[in-house]
């Protein structure tokens, strides 16, 4: 028997380099998501560019995001056996329907349109925050159902956007409240945990998942692991091509299929870990501009980037 | 009326018009159209991320090779990095000092691209045609096998071995490769064989 912490000439597998071993999904903390987006939407306003008054005011929707978290009510999951046996069945495990009536969604949303600031906000923002404060129950109800099933009024984008930003808090709350082992893989491109679009993907360079890849949910924030190099939209995986903007940031880039001609963002945060899934999507919006105008289309789903 | 907010470019209608943007709509669209204006200006850089199985030994490491340049728009493919698969079960992202240097390998200018014969009592190596190989080798393996093969052994037993012969198989091979190379080789009667299936 060899002493403790004495060397043995027993020969044992010895990994070089990051053995990579990526969780199926990563749950969202609310206390860290939106105060980190609100700051990284600061950041890439301050590289001047002409989008930077937007950014200015996302950061300050974000702000409000984080500000109404500690006095909103608690959640109401659905029981564990129904979450269980919705993964079991390939289903994300909180249903939308039933989120669309959940009183607490109504309360978040009056919440944040409270805690807005907009004296400093453009017209057409101060008005839509007016006119749904005034709105009743219904009506406002009436927009988070839009928002939940992925649909908008052409005549209600500002509304849908706020309504968008409160069901982020609202969902995000949820997901951070389910476990994490009992969620089951959906689809490549849909949240294990409501079933939502992703808004981007990152490639990570967290310890023990180095280099591989997670969608991020537009709405829940909820993490799921994709393997890389595959089309989210199509599951081509020949012939992917990944665009940046040259002599932009190299670390953000879209994931183009050359079959279906639709795009995703890849964010590298293993080069670069202050890459947020929402605000440097918006923040690569010349990517968007680019690819669209040579007949690509946007796959992913990003509230503050509806018509893209 | 209600458009679906699909993921492939929400908000537009019918005729693919784009019926507006949550950007103009929040009150920022002339931000929206000067950075617009401004982005006409930049350019798209394209790079590709191809999977790939390392050529070096039969572990057969999966790997991820970065190359830039557009080859769907008929540009040059330039490889510039590899590095371990991270999705691949095999190795899970790592690689060995070899493999990571693969690049190097990839890049020599000694890398041989093309058949090379020496002649017999010639010091020099010659470029030939992929035919010419083929051929030489056909006609050397004919030879060798009809001087050299076995059909029984000194009890009389049929063995139909070839034993002055040896068969050098790649690792990185796919199972079809792997089992072609197995029915051609052992059908010739062929022992010794290396397929590096192994470490």
């Amino acid at each position: 028997m060899p002493r403790a912490g004495s060397f043995s000439a027993a020969p044992e597998p010895m990994s070089i380099g990051e053995v990579a071993a990526p969780p199926f999904a990563i749950l969202p903390d609310p206390s860290r998501v939106f105060a980190t987006r609100a700051r990284r939407f600061a950041t890439l306003a301050e590289n001047g560019n002409n989008l930077a008054p937007y950014l200015l005011f996302l950061s300050a929707l974000c702000d409000a995001q984080a500000s109404i978290l500690s006095d909103l009510p608690s959640i109401v999951l659905p029981p564990p056996e129904e979450r269980e046996q919705s993964s079991r069945h390939g289903l994300p495990q909180l249903g939308r329907a039933a989120m669309a009536e959940d009183p607490v969604a109504l309360t978040t949303f009056d919440a944040l349109l409270k805690a807005i600031d907009s004296s400093d906000m453009p017209a057409a923002t101060q008005e839509a925050i007016m006119r749904l404060r005034k709105a009743d129950k219904a009506a406002r109800g009436a927009l988070l159902d839009n928002a939940l099933a992925e649909e908008v009024d052409p005549e209600k984008i500002a509304d849908t956007v706020l309504a968008a930003a409160a069901l982020q808090v609202h969902m995000t709350r949820m997901a951070a409240g389910l476990d994490v082992n009992t969620l089951a893989k959906v689809s490549n491109s849909a949240c294990p945990a409501c079933g939502g679009a992703p808004v981007s993907s990152a490639v990570v360079g967290r310890e023990g998942m180095v280099n591989t890849r997670f969608c991020t949910c537009a709405l829940c924030a909820t993490e799921w692991h994709v393997v890389r190099v595959i089309c989210l939209n199509c599951e081509n995986e020949r012939g992917l091509v990944f665009n940046s903007i040259e002599g932009g940031n190299p670390n953000v880039k879209a994931e183009t299929c050359p079959k279906c001609l639709s795009y995703t963002k890849i964010l590298y945060q293993n080069k670069d870990n202050s890459l947020d899934p929402i605000a440097d999507d918006v923040g690569s919006l010349a990517l968007d501009l680019l690819l669209t105008s040579e007949g690509k289309s946007r796959f992913s789903l990003n509230p503050f980037l509806i018509g893209y | 009326m209600n458009v679906q907010l699909t993921r492939r470019g929400f908000l537009r209608g019918a005729g693919g018009a784009l019926a507006g943007t949550a950007i103009a709509a929040m009150g920022f669209g002339g931000a929206e159209e000067a950075f617009a204006a401004t982005a006409r200006a930049f350019k798209l850089e394209a790079a590709t991320e191809t999977r790939n199985t390392c050529p070096y030994c039969s572990v057969s490491c999966g790997m991820l090779i970065y190359s830039r340049g557009d080859v769907s728009k008929g540009e040059q493919a330039d490889i510039f990095h590899v590095e371990g698969d991270a999705d691949n079960p095999v190795n899970r992202g790592t690689l060995c000092p070899k493999g990571s240097g693969v690049l190097d390998m990839i890049k020599s200018k000694q890398r041989v691209t093309e058949p090379l014969y020496r002649k017999p009592g010639s010091d020099q190596w010659e470029t030939v045609s992929w035919d010419f190989a083929m051929e030489r080798i056909a006609r050397l393996m004919k030879d060798d096998r009809d001087a050299n093969f076995i059909e029984r052994n000194a009890d009389g037993t049929t063995v139909n071995r070839w034993l002055s012969t040896g068969f050098l198989a790649g690792c990185a091979t796919s199972n079809e490769t792997g089992w072609l190379t197995w029915k051609s080789v052992r059908g010739l009667g062929l022992i010794q064989v290396d397929n590096q299936a192994r470490i």
